[in-house]
C-alpha cells in the first residue's frame, strides 16, 4: 500500500510539472519590409566644398510604421586601429557640409520603425576628393630639375585642363636630376592626420632625388634626406616596390625596406646585407616585383639575381629552376631592362647583354618559383629592331608585347613568336623618352568614364613634352591617340590617380 | 534500513555545499610589492619589475649615489594616518651581497625615516632604494634583495610578491630590456664587450632608456639589427683573424 502512494506522490509531482503555462505566440505575420530608395551606390565629394545632401524615401509593410532615422558615416582602408563610426544626423533628409580628408568613407543611413522594433541599413561609398585626388600626372624634367604636371579629368578621362609644376607650387621646391619613376601606394603609413595610418602617398623619383607626397594635398611627406632612418650619404634613388609584405627602395644600389606588415613609420631601414661579409652590390634600377610574391632585384657588381624580405638583414640568395637557360648567378650580363609581363602568373621580361661578348643580346622570359627563376631565352639578331632598343614599355596582362623605341620609332615585338611591328614615329624634332602601359578598369558605375586602357608615349622636342595617349587593339596603336597631354620638360613617367586606385591597380614595374 | 542510508547519504551530500571562505584580506592590513599603479589590473604584469639592473656606468663621476623605486601596496582599504612599514636585506647565498652604508643606504637610516610609509588616504607608494656609488662597484656586481618584514602596522601579504630586487655595478650591465626576446631575435647573447661596441659604434648608449625606445618601434629595432650586424662585419672584415670576442672568449654576433 505504501509503495502505491509513493508511486502514485511521484506521478502526481510529474503530472503538475506538465500544467505550466502555454506563453507561446502562434500569431504568423510576414516579415516587415522596410524599402529605402533615392541612396546612390557611391559619391564623389570635395573635401570643405561639397554638401551630401539627400531625401531618400522610406516606406513599410507596417500600415502604422513610424520611423526614426540615422546617419553616420566612416572611413575605410584603415589599418591598425578600428573605424569610428560619426554621426552626422538624426532626420531623414540630410544636408551634410563634407569634412572629411580626402579618401574612401562609407555612408552609414539608418531607418528604425518605432512600432515594430525594426531596421534597416544601408550604405554608400563616399570619395572624398580634393583637386589632387584625380587625374594624370606627368614626371618630367626640365633644366636638370624634376617637377609634375596635373592634368585634371574632372568628367571623363580626357584630361580638360592643366595645373603645371604642381609639386613646386605645394612643396616650394623641385627634385634635382631627371624625371625617373612613380609609385602609388595607400598602405603607406605617415602621421599627415595627426596620427600614423595608411596614406594615400605618391613615390617620385628622380635619378638624384626623391619625395613621397600625400595625393591629398601633394604636400611632402618625407624627402630624400628624411625617408630613411639613416640619411643616404648617396642620392642615387633606382626604384621604389612593394613586394611579400613590404615596400623596397632602391638607393644607390643599395636595398632598403620598411616591413608593412608592423607598425611603422613611414621610413626605410638600413642597407641590406649582400651576404655575411657585406660584399659589395650594386642592384640595377630594373625589378620584378608583385605584391603577393617575392621580389627579384640584379646585383650588377655578382651579375646575379638576389631576393630580399621586409625584415631581413641580408639579402636572399636566387637559385635556378631546373630547366632554366641562362643560370640566376654570375651569368656575366649586364641588365639593359627589366619588368613584370603579369601578375597571373607572376612573369616578367628582361633584355641582357653579355659582358664579354657586347654584340651578344639576350630577351629571357622570367618565371619565378618561390626563390628561384627560370629563365626562357631568345637570342636576338642584330638585325632585329629590338637589339637597338633604347625605351621599354611592356604590356601588361593584356598581351604578349613588349614595346620599345628605336631612334624616332616605337615597335612592338610579340614575345610569343618575336614579329616585330611599327606603331608609331614621332615627328621630326620629337625624341621619345617614355613608354608606359596603363591600365584602370572596374565596374563602379560613377568610374565608367575614367575606365581607359593606354599605351602612353611621352616625347621632348624643343623644350616642350608631349605625352599621347593611344588605344590598342591586339597589341596594335590606333593610328591617333585620343589625347595628347602637352607641358614644358622631358617625360620621365606617367600615372593616372582616381579616387578607387589603389595600390594593386598598377604593376610595380619600369 | 535502506531509508537510513538514504538519508546519510543526502545529508552527507548536503554537507558538501559549503560555501568557500575566500581569504578577503580584512583581517588586518597588509603589505606587498606589485607593478606601477597603471599596470596594476594586467595580469601579465603581476611579476614586473620584480629585479632591476642598474648601472652607474653612463653617470658623471660626480654622481654618488643614485635611486632606484619600487611600487608596493596596502592591502585592506586605506587609513587616515601615515602606516609606516619596514624593508630588511635577504642575504643571497651564494651571491654578491649589497653590503649596506657601503652599496645602499641602509633602511634603517634616520634620513629615510620618513619615506617608508603609506600615506593617509593611500594604498600605494614608491619605495626609494637608495644606491651609493662605491669603488668596489667598477669590478663587480652586488645584488640587494628585499622583503617586506611585519611591525605594528602591516604584516605581509602574497608570499611571491613580498621581495625585490636591485642588481647593480658601476660597469657596463644588461639592461633590462636586453630581455630573453631581444636576446633572441635582435642582439644576441649579452656581453660587455658587445655593449661597449655598439655604444662606440653607434654614439647611443644603449641604456635602458634607449632599449625601451628602440622596443617601441619593430621598424627601428630592425634597422638598428641591421646597422650593428653591418658595423661588426666591417669591423671583422677590418680585422681578419680577429673577430670581435667577448669577455668569455666568445665571438661576438648578432642574429
Amino acid at each position: 500500500m505504501k509503495l502505491k502512494y509513493q508511486i502514485l506522490a511521484t506521478c502526481c509531482i510529474l503530472l503538475i510539472s506538465s500544467c505550466y503555462k502555454d506563453q507561446g505566440n502562434y500569431i504568423y505575420k510576414v516579415p516587415e519590409e522596410i524599402n529605402i530608395n533615392g541612396i546612390e551606390a557611391s559619391y564623389n565629394k570635395v573635401s570643405l566644398v561639397d554638401k551630401i545632401t539627400i531625401n531618400p524615401t522610406v516606406t513599410s509593410t507596417d500600415p502604422d510604421a513610424k520611423f526614426s532615422y540615422w546617419w553616420g558615416i566612416y572611413e575605410t582602408n584603415v589599418q591598425g586601429s578600428a573605424p569610428k563610426v560619426d554621426t552626422i544626423g538624426r532626420t531623414k533628409a540630410l544636408d551634410y557640409l563634407v569634412t572629411q580628408p580626402a579618401k574612401g568613407w562609407v555612408l552609414v543611413f539608418g531607418a528604425k520603425n518605432e512600432h515594430t522594433g525594426f531596421s534597416k541599413i544601408m550604405t554608400s561609398n563616399i570619395n572624398v576628393v580634393t583637386q589632387f585626388t584625380r587625374g594624370w600626372y606627368i614626371m618630367k624634367n626640365d633644366g636638370g630639375k624634376t617637377d609634375v604636371d596635373l592634368f585634371l579629368t574632372p568628367s571623363a578621362i580626357t584630361p580638360e585642363s592643366r595645373m603645371e609644376n604642381v609639386f613646386s607650387l605645394v612643396n616650394g621646391k623641385k627634385l634635382d636630376g631627371e624625371a625617373n619613376l612613380f609609385g602609388f601606394y595607400t598602405n603607406y603609413k605617415s602621421n599627415v592626420t595627426g596620427a600614423y595610418a595608411n596614406t594615400r602617398a605618391l613615390f617620385i623619383l628622380s635619378d638624384k632625388d626623391a619625395s613621397v607626397v600625400n595625393i591629398n594635398t601633394f604636400k611632402e611627406i618625407h624627402g630624400i634626406n628624411n625617408l630613411f632612418y639613416e640619411t643616404p650619404s648617396v642620392n642615387r634613388p633606382g626604384s621604389i616596390s612593394e613586394s611579400s609584405q613590404a615596400n623596397y627602395f632602391v638607393n644607390n644600389g643599395r636595398l632598403h625596406s620598411i616591413y608593412s606588415m608592423s607598425a611603422n613609420v613611414g621610413l626605410f631601414g638600413g642597407q641590406q646585407l649582400r651576404d655575411d661579409n657585406n660584399s659589395p652590390y650594386n642592384l640595377s634600377r630594373y625589378f620584378l616585383a608583385y605584391p603577393f610574391d617575392n621580389p627579384f632585384f640584379f646585383d650588377e657588381t655578382s651579375t646575379s639575381f638576389v631576393s630580399a624580405t621586409g625584415t631581413g638583414s641580408v639579402l636572399s640568395a636566387v637559385t635556378d629552376v631546373s630547366g632554366t637557360e641562362m643560370p640566376a648567378n654570375r651569368n656575366n650580363k649586364t641588365l639593359l631592362f627589366m619588368g613584370v609581363k603579369s601578375t597571373n602568373p607572376y612573369v616578367g621580361i628582361a633584355l641582357f647583354q653579355d659582358k664579354t661578348d657586347p654584340s651578344l643580346k639576350v630577351l629571357s622570359t622570367i618565371t619565378p618559383s618561390n626563390y628561384a627563376l627560370k629563365m626562357v631565352n631568345d637570342t636576338l639578331a642584330p638585325t632585329d629592331k629590338l637589339y637597338q632598343a633604347e625605351r621599354f614599355g611592356l604590356i601588361v596582362a593584356d598581351e604578349n608585347i613588349l614595346y620599345f623605341s628605336a631612334g624616332q620609332e616605337v615597335w612592338s615585338r610579340n614575345l610569343s613568336n618575336g614579329a616585330e611591328q611599327l606603331q608609331f614615329t614621332a615627328p621630326a624634332g620629337e625624341k621619345i623618352t617614355c613608354i608606359r602601359h596603363r591600365k584602370y578598369t572596374g565596374g563602379t558605375a560613377t568610374e565608367q568614364s575614367f575606365y581607359y586602357n593606354y599605351m602612353l608615349i611621352g616625347t621632348t622636342g624643343g623644350g616642350n613634352y608631349k605625352v599621347r595617349a593611344f588605344q590598342k587593339t591586339s597589341g596594335n596603336l590606333a593610328t591617333a591617340p585620343d589625347f595628347t597631354m602637352e607641358g614644358k620638360g622631358s617625360v620621365g613617367d606617367v600615372i593616372y590617380i582616381a579616387p578607387p586606385i589603389n595600390n594593386y591597380t598598377y604593376p610595380n614595374s619600369y | 534500513m535502506k531509508q537510513i542510508l538514504t538519508v546519510a547519504l543526502l545529508t552527507t551530500l548536503l554537507a558538501a555545499c559549503k560555501k568557500d571562505q575566500y581569504y578577503l584580506y580584512n583581517d588586518i592590513a597588509r603589505l606587498q610589492f606589485g607593478p606601477a599603479p597603471e599596470r596594476i589590473y594586467t595580469t601579465s604584469f603581476e611579476m614586473a619589475d620584480t629585479v632591476k639592473p642598474y648601472t652607474f656606468y653612463y653617470e658623471p663621476a660626480t654622481t654618488t649615489q643614485d635611486t632606484v623605486f619600487f611600487d608596493i601596496y596596502a592591502i585592506g582599504g586605506v587609513s587616515g594616518n601615515d602606516r609606516p612599514f619596514i624593508l630588511e636585506q635577504v642575504t643571497l647565498n651564494g651571491e654578491e651581497n649589497a653590503v649596506p652604508g657601503t652599496h645602499y643606504k641602509a633602511f634603517s637610516d634616520p634620513s629615510l625615516k620618513e619615506v617608508y610609509v603609506i600615506k593617509a588616504g593611500e594604498v600605494h607608494a614608491s619605495v626609494p632604494v637608495i644606491l651609493l656609488r662605491d669603488a668596489s662597484l667598477k669590478t663587480k656586481n652586488v645584488k640587494l634583495q628585499i622583503q617586506v618584514k611585519a611591525n605594528d602596522q602591516f604584516q605581509p601579504g602574497e608570499i611571491r610578491k613580498l621581495w625585490r630586487r636591485v642588481n647593480f655595478t658601476d660597469m657596463l650591465s644588461q639592461p633590462a630590456a636586453w630581455n630573453a626576446s631581444a636576446v633572441q631575435y635582435y642582439w644576441g647573447k649579452y656581453s660587455q664587450v658587445k655593449h661597449s661596441f655598439m655604444i662606440n659604434q653607434t654614439g647611443e648608449k644603449w641604456d635602458e632608456e634607449f632599449l625601451t625606445y628602440v622596443n617601441t618601434d619593430y621598424a627601428l629595432l630592425t634597422f638598428w639589427r641591421l646597422k650593428l650586424r653591418t658595423l661588426l662585419t666591417d669591423y671583422n672584415n677590418a680585422h681578419p683573424s680577429e673577430p670581435l670576442t667577448d669577455e668569455t672568449g666568445e665571438t661576438v654576433v648578432f642574429p
